[in-house]
């Protein structure tokens, strides 16, 4: 299983190779965060470029999922989390500096869960939850947001017919597409899918690929996940963490064929993790 | 698969600007914490304010001893303490002549025949209990001047009570020839003494008699007592609180001397509870064991909705219930010829502990039921199909398994059920009896079946009647805070035990 | 039990215990060793607690009838409208019962007076038995007050408070030490309630015996149990639909608002109904906070709008206290005595069913 993995010396060093991202919409730097007295990211610096997918990978608790939520400010919500140095950029704009509108941002920054969470509502009133939020009341603009959404996530042909059962009334992997479809209506700018197939199987899982890869065309996109292969097949740039660091960043293709560090390579081709 | 629509203009900004809105998010958050923090001061306001009024009690009780020594009640009640004995042992002996009576009624005597054998010893009895004639005298002429001294001493007019004092001693001065005089008139009585045709009754006379002695005896105790006594003594601080806590007495209102001591009423809550939990415990955890475990689907759905139906049964209902239903029921039946064995029946009150616990095992079997159930049900299920798998059968599942991996929870659940019984007011005040005395043990079991006050009790009671500030009132918030305390303890430890049966089950 | 039974029938096994030692040679046979005293005890035990339960449900059941039918002859009647609508809207009289002519007569407070002015100069030696005439009507409103005021205010606060604690608080160890306070709170008798109350509300604010002091006495009472119940079942509330609606650019509120509280509604519905219930039974809080033994006005007669609320009421709970016992139990007194008991009951049962009936529903509706 796992061999003995040492750390490398120079995180920084590493981590100034990224993919050539010249001005990402994204810019991540020197991030340190720490749950009270535990810091689970160190050092982190990425740039995620815009209209792409980028992957994080890594083992378990090396702090994937924690980066992704510190993107839209959802670890605000756990008590005693905190980014200890270091700063989120998002074109330009610090998103946890004190004038920051965290709603704003969140509408603009998407998010799916890995647990598929539909509210308990019916599936058109899932979708058109946001715009409501938003202060649209306009039937007709939430017809059409709906399904416009519900399109965009390769939902609507499965549900047109029963746009008012309950959205625990459909299948797993339905869920997930529906959550999709709930954070297109927003029209933001970013989805942040914190392992989205995880609790899919095969089938549902090639049709969220699919769907990701359809997204990138108008989204940045930036997924969690634990499957190499998925971030394999869907992402044009792959980040690979271990421990809270960042280990390697570069072009998927690059990572998957000829990873420059060692832990990257053992990792990808199974050797632990 | 369409195109996500190019244009984002579907949102418009935001309408409010970002300031006006992040203050009416900070508002609703006040508004919420606004109250929060109102439930949280009154509630701590309801603590302090108990502790406020109660610890006022201390000084004011400190007073109240004070007073009883500084006005002379103290000594006076050294001599009562001796009158009070010489009643206890009148009283004996007309014990013993009732038990006399009746055994001779079973050899068929007639009652002028019962009159005549019984004459030399009621000459004896009235004897002796006129040989207290002159203590009695000394008793009630020292108690009218104490009384006096007292009443002016609370008025805060303290000229000539030295005087008054000294007058009070002088007069108290007479015990000694007083008691010379009674010790010589009950030993030239006690020489006469008649023998008593029942040999069994004659056992216990001349167990009196031993009694009798020993009281002689005591007398020079007592002038010692009086000697020594000094009302400038000064009365130690811890007094205040151990009268109160140890104090077996509970008199309030009384033109002599009020004692506030909290052991009667604290022994009836507790003798209240433990028949409700001796009665509940069984029932409560066999209905939660049998609705869990071997309950059928059906049987399930009317059971338990029906017990946590008891529940809500209003306390004064089933306190109305017990006078008028319970009450005269257990009287009746201890009074009926299949009960003839037992030695305290026929019981005299109705009301009394065991009609009250009765009650209250009522009122927390809903209490213990739910929640020891909702333990077992949470046993975790491969525990149960474990034993199963090992060749166990249901009874062996349940007591070596299912029993044990709960205990905690089942455990907390009599403790919360306790909890309730002890803090519960209608039904004991109802029916416990209200006599303000701790039960006699010395009738075993038939302790059950005597009348007492409870905490809560008194506090409904007398509440309604003290006066604003009164050492009385005080003394009731005291009480207040005590039953406080007890159920705060019983809640913390039953939460420590849900806390520890969360953790053996995971 | 009985298919195990007739296997060891069949295999003529009817002797007890090891049977079967696990040394033995013997092929593999299953066998039931223990059947006899195992099986017996088994089924004995079992009978036990079944009629523990029984005799839990008996006694229950025999409280309900002995009220339901003695307080039903008071309650209701043979003729229409089968009610007895003087009990359910009188005041309580005293009861007179003389003889007259030869006839026992038992006439109320009014009546009496009126029959004393028919026939004057008639001297009766007439025996007065106080509240046994009349009925209850004043008490049904003062409870109704008492119920409405308290339920308000512990509404009110209570689930404000809880909103805050679940959704807003951090949990810190300050906030810790609240859910612990306010959890052991709610287990304080009630009588300690009304101590507080007492010396708080009638004495140190001056508000004497009053509606008001009624209230805050009984909502503070409640308002311990209400926080914990509606942040129990706040709590319950998946935090996954908090984060897929803040992760939408919902606000906080937006979000508690839409997709928080109406899924913990029933849940604080049931606690509420829960704690009308209680409000409504408890007796101690309120015997020197708000209830009178005997008020003549109804508690709208009032000359000015404030002494509406610093009047003190008549209470169907306190009500039931006094006439069971302040007065004696006899054949006058048992009408008004099992009627109340009766109507009371019946009120707060209905209270609590629906609680119950509340509670079961949702249950089996939501869930995820």
């Amino acid at each position: 299983m796992v061999s003995v993995v040492e750390m490398p010396e120079k995180t920084s060093q590493i981590t100034a190779s990224g993919p050539e991202v010249r001005r990402g919409l994204i810019e991540i730097k020197q991030l340190d965060f720490a749950y009270g007295d535990h810091q689970v990211l160190h050092d982190v610096t990425l740039s995620i470029a815009p209209r792409a997918v980028t992957a994080f990978i890594g083992p378990s608790g090396c702090g994937k999922t924690t980066l992704l939520r510190c993107l839209n400010r959802m670890n605000d919500l756990i008590d005693g989390a905190r980014i200890t140095r270091g700063s989120v950029e998002i074109e330009g704009i610090d998103i946890n500096a004190p004038g920051v509108d965290v709603v704003d941002l969140r509408r603009r920054v998407g998010m799916v869960f890995q647990k598929s969470n539909p509210f308990p509502k019916s599936i058109y009133d899932n979708v058109a939850y946001g715009l409501r939020i938003a202060g649209i009341t306009k039937r007709t603009l939430i017809d059409e947001a709906v399904e416009r959404s519900l399109r965009s996530a390769a939902l609507w042909d499965e549900v047109k017919d029963r746009l008012h059962v309950s959205g625990y009334g459909i299948s797993g992997g339905q869920q997930q597409r529906l959550c999709i479809a709930r954070a297109l209506a927003v029209e933001p700018e970013i989805i942040l899918m914190d392992e989205p197939c995880s609790a899919l199987d095969p089938i549902a899982t090639a049709k969220v690929e699919e769907l990701i890869r359809q997204l990138k065309q108008q989204y940045t996109i930036v997924i969690v996940t634990h499957n190499m292969q998925q971030a394999g097949r869907c992402s044009d740039h792959t980040a690979f963490f271990y421990l809270g660091r960042l280990i390697e960043f570069d072009g998927t293709a690059k990572i998957f064929s000829n990873p420059r560090q060692r832990q990257t390579e053992e990792y990808i081709t199974g050797r632990f993790g | 698969m369409e195109r996500v629509a190019a244009s984002r203009i579907l949102i418009p900004a935001r309408r409010k600007s970002r300031r006006a809105q992040m203050a009416i998010e900070q508002g609703i958050k006040a508004f919420f914490g606004g109250n929060a923090l109102v439930a949280v001061i009154v509630l701590a306001l309801i603590t302090i304010f108990l502790f406020r009024e109660g610890f006022g009690f201390f000084g004011q009780n400190l007073a109240n001893l004070q007073l009883y020594r500084q006005a002379g009640l103290e000594y006076v009640d050294i001599i009562r303490a001796v009158t009070t004995q010489h009643e206890a042992l009148s009283r004996k002996l007309s014990e013993i002549r009732l038990r006399e009576v009746r055994s001779l009624e079973k050899r068929n005597a007639a009652p002028d025949e019962i009159n005549a054998a019984l004459a030399p010893f009621d000459q004896f009895a009235s004897g002796f209990s006129d040989t207290a004639e002159n203590l009695h005298g000394l008793v009630s002429d020292l108690t009218e001047q104490a009384s006096a001294l007292k009443e002016q001493l609370a008025a805060g007019n303290n000229s000539g009570s030295e005087t008054a004092l000294r007058a009070l001693r002088e007069r108290g001065a007479t015990f000694e020839s007083v008691s010379a005089e009674m010790t010589a008139s009950v030993s030239n009585l006690m020489a006469t003494a008649p023998a008593l045709p029942d040999t069994a009754e004659q056992k216990s006379f001349d167990q009196w008699k031993i009694a009798v002695r020993d009281y002689l005896a005591g007398f020079p105790v007592a002038s010692k007592k009086l000697r020594e006594w000094s009302a400038d003594e000064p009365i130690p601080w811890y007094r205040s609180l151990s009268s109160f806590l140890f104090g077996r007495e509970w008199v309030t209102a009384s033109f002599w001397q009020d004692w506030y001591g909290i052991v009667p009423l604290l022994v009836g809550s507790v003798m209240v509870s433990i028949v409700a939990l001796v009665i509940a415990v069984p029932l409560g955890v066999a209905s939660a064991i049998y609705v869990s475990e071997v309950a059928s689907r059906h049987e399930k759905r009317l059971i338990k909705p029906y017990i946590e139906f008891i529940s809500a049964i209003p306390s004064v209902v089933l306190g109305f219930f017990g006078i008028a239903v319970v009450g005269q029921a257990i009287r009746a039946a201890s009074q009926s010829s299949l009960f003839k064995w037992v030695s305290f029946f026929p019981i005299s009150e109705r009301l009394n502990i065991f009609t009250a616990g009765c009650l209250l095992a009522l009122m927390a079997v809903p209490t213990i039921f739910t929640l020891a159930e909702d333990a077992l049900r949470n046993v975790p299920r491969g525990f149960k199909e474990a034993s199963y798998a090992l060749g166990a059968n249901r009874l062996q599942t349940i007591a070596r398994v299912i029993v044990p991996a709960s205990l905690s929870g089942i455990v907390s659940a009599v403790l919360l059920g306790l909890g309730r019984v002890i803090g519960e007011t209608m039904v004991v005040l109802l029916c416990a009896g209200n006599r303000i005395a701790i039960p006699d043990f010395s009738q075993g079991l038939g302790a059950v079946f005597q009348p007492v006050h409870t905490m809560t009790g008194i506090i409904a009671q007398e509440m309604g009647e003290v006066v604003r500030g009164s050492t009385h009132y005080r003394a009731l918030f005291m009480v207040g805070l005590v039953l406080f305390t007890i159920t705060l303890g019983i809640n913390w430890l039953a939460q420590r035990f849900v806390a520890r049966f969360r953790m053996s089950v995971g | 039990m009985n298919d195990e039974a007739r296997m060891t029938n069949v295999e003529g096994m009817t002797n007890d215990e090891t049977a079967s030692n696990a040394g033995s040679p013997s092929s593999f046979v299953i066998r039931h060793s223990s059947f006899g005293r195992g099986r017996f005890l088994e089924a004995l035990t079992f009978w036990i607690f079944r009629l523990a339960t029984y005799l839990i449900l008996a006694a229950a059941t025999y409280i309900f009838l002995d009220i339901g039918i003695k307080g039903g002859r008071t309650v209701f009647t043979r003729t229409a409208p089968f009610i007895n609508v003087a009990f359910l809207s009188q005041a309580p009289q005293t009861l007179y019962v003389f003889d007259f002519a030869g006839k026992k007569m038992t006439l109320g407070d009014r009546e009496f007076r009126d029959w004393k002015s028919v026939h004057p100069g008639v001297e009766v030696e007439a025996t007065s038995v106080a509240y046994s005439a009349g009925g209850i009507w004043p008490c049904i409103v003062g409870t109704a007050l008492l119920v409405i005021g308290s339920m308000a205010l512990a509404l009110g606060i209570g689930i404000s408070s809880a909103i805050y604690l679940s959704e807003y608080s951090r949990n810190g160890p300050l906030i810790r030490l609240v859910r612990i306070a306010i959890l052991n709170l709610a287990g304080v008798p009630s009588i300690v309630f009304g101590l507080f109350g007492f010396g708080l509300f009638v004495i140190f604010f001056g508000w004497n015996v009053s509606l008001i002091a009624g209230w805050f006495t009984l909502g503070l009472m409640v308002l311990p149990a209400i926080i914990t119940a509606s942040e129990e079942s706040l709590r319950a509330v998946p935090q996954g639909l908090r984060e897929g609606s803040l992760a939408l650019g919902a606000s906080k509120w937006q979000t508690i608002r839409k997709n928080v509280l109406p899924y913990a509604l029933p849940g604080i519905l049931t606690s509420s109904i829960l704690g009308i219930a209680r409000v409504a039974g408890e007796t101690a809080p309120i015997m020197f906070t708000a209830a009178y033994a005997m008020k003549d006005e109804m508690p709208w007669q009032v000359a000015r709008f404030t002494d509406f609320f610093f009047q003190g009421v008549m209470a169907l709970p306190y009500h039931i206290y006094v006439v069971s016992s302040k007065i004696p139990q006899n054949e006058y007194t048992e009408r008004v005595q099992y009627g109340s008991a009766f109507v009371f009951l019946f009120l707060v049962m209905l209270i609590a069913l629906t609680s119950i009936v509340l509670r079961e529903r949702s249950r089996s509706r939501l869930s995820w």
